[in-house]
């Protein structure tokens, strides 16, 4: 008897550690607590931007790490450097992701469409601690032109060519 | 027959439906600017009243320069992909030439006459584009290295204004040749130079299409000048309130005025007609003849287009 209630007792404690584990995930998923910048003048139809993501923990959630620079690229664009162009985001209504919250919801959830867009690039994972945070950045290339058509579809930015 | 009336009448409804709401959709062309050429030495000199005047050579340019064709090529294929499938410079000028070619043999089978055309018509037969982008690039060398400077200008034929840019100079490369450089910096420039774009086209919707009028008189004798007066108003006067009438939210700028003429600029036209029909700068001028035609005004004026933006109205007859 005594075995079970301690056996219970231990999977309550799994349990409600991966919830507390997803319930932070998710919580720094949706905070969108990051900085990007570009790394290089990407290929046609592609930028490669590295982005920071803040977490509380030193180990990189790529799905979190993916989402920050779909989203990066689609609101924030990033300021150039010598070697690397500025570039504008690819929405520049700044109400656009409320006016669109339902949209944005589908797109960033887990294993969502943000996906089809982005590629990491292979051992560029970078850990630096600030202050209790941790700064983990990553180098993906987010291919904007595919991501401009299906927001272009959505109706979420204008194509050049409507009204015409 | 009453299927055939039916189908003509549909057909009818879903023409005019498309018609309406379309505005009409800018054509675009990439040029090489006139200092490329000048510095590539693809221009024509002629003689000016003794001055020597030299004028860019785009089919020289187009025959010999590979590094412009290949950045022509590139901004059509960017702009291809944004829906906006550009002009091409080249095809124009050769279908240029060959209806230059054709209307010149060309005769009437009863009295063996040529097409009719004015000096003014041979002169305007050049290539247009509602919106030209110029393009120039300089390639300098600092010992092995090569730095490649780039403009790229978006210029608005109507009212030429800029309206998107793009400059910069590409980081010095050893190695790098320049039409990797010059792709570069085409690739990395023109999401910025859309985005203006779209602000242009924006702008646009809003505000209507910029463009100018130009009102002149025939020196005929017939009297009739901008200072003839119609139910107590001078006809400078009518012009004026039809303007305002006829502008979107009466936007423009009065630049001169006397008794033989008068200049309009940063006129605001809408982008389209009542009936839903694209709006041009000489449909849009007609409507002015067409009033000062009516009672009581009676007045016989010539509607001469000066480029895409640009009209003018010549006062006293045709």
């Amino acid at each position: 008897m005594k075995k079970l209630l301690l056996l219970a007792a231990a999977l309550l404690m799994v349990v409600g550690a991966s919830a507390a584990s997803r319930k932070q995930k998710d919580g720094d998923t949706l905070k969108f607590q990051y900085e990007i910048e570009g790394v290089n003048n990407g290929t046609q139809g592609t930028y490669l931007v590295r982005v920071w993501t803040y977490s509380s923990s030193n180990k990189a959630d790529i799905e979190t790490c993916k989402k920050n620079a779909v989203h990066g690229v689609i609101f924030k664009g990033y300021a150039g450097s010598k070697t690397v162009r500025p570039q504008r985001p690819l929405v520049t209504n700044p109400g656009a992701e409320l006016e669109h919250a339902e949209f944005f919801k589908l797109f960033f959830q887990d294993g969502g469409e943000y996906n089809k867009y982005i590629t990491i690039t292979a051992g560029s994972q970078e850990v630096i601690k600030v202050g209790k945070q941790y700064q983990i950045g990553l180098v993906v290339s987010v291919s904007k032109d595919a991501l401009r058509k299906a927001l272009e579809q959505a109706g979420v930015v204008k194509s050049l060519s409507a009204g015409f | 027959m009453k299927k055939i009336i039916s189908l003509a009448f549909f057909t009818l409804v879903l023409g005019v439906a498309t018609m309406m709401g379309q505005a009409k959709k800018p054509t675009i062309m990439v040029v090489p600017s006139d200092a490329w050429c000048n510095a590539e030495g693809y221009v024509q000199e002629y003689d000016e009243l003794g001055t020597k005047k030299t004028v860019a050579d785009y089919q020289s340019a187009l025959q010999n320069s590979m590094e412009l064709k290949l950045v022509i090529a590139k901004i059509n294929e960017l702009m291809a992909d944004r829906g906006f499938p550009l002009k091409d410079l080249e095809a124009t000028m050769n279908s240029i030439a060959r209806m230059q070619a054709e209307e010149a043999l060309i005769t009437s089978k009863t009295s063996g006459a040529e097409i009719a055309e004015t000096p003014l018509d041979r002169v305007r037969r050049v290539a247009k584009a509602d919106i030209i982008i110029e393009i120039g690039w300089a390639i300098s060398h600092q010992g092995p290295k090569a730095t490649l400077t780039y403009i790229m200008r978006g210029m608005d034929s109507y009212s030429n204004k800029q309206i998107a840019g793009s400059t910069g100079a590409s980081q010095p490369s050893f190695s790098a040749e320049p039409v990797v450089l010059l792709e570069e910096a085409v690739l990395s420039r023109i999401d910025d130079f859309n985005a203006r774009l779209q602000e242009h086209f924006d702008d646009l919707f809003t505000n209507g299409r910029e463009v100018a009028l130009n009102i002149r008189v025939f020196d005929n004798g017939s009297g009739i000048d901008l200072e003839s007066e119609y139910d107590g108003y001078e006809l400078i006067e009518i012009i004026d309130e039809w303007m305002e009438l006829n502008t979107v939210q009466g936007r423009f700028t009065k630049l001169e005025s006397s008794e033989t003429r008068a200049t309009y600029e940063q006129v605001r036209i809408p982008l389209f007609k009542e009936s839903g029909a694209a709006m041009d700068t000489e449909g849009w001028a007609r409507q002015l003849r067409s009033k000062l035609r009516k009672e009581p005004y009676l007045i016989p004026v010539k509607v001469v287009p000066n480029g895409l933006g640009s009209c003018t109205l010549i006062i006293g007859e045709k």
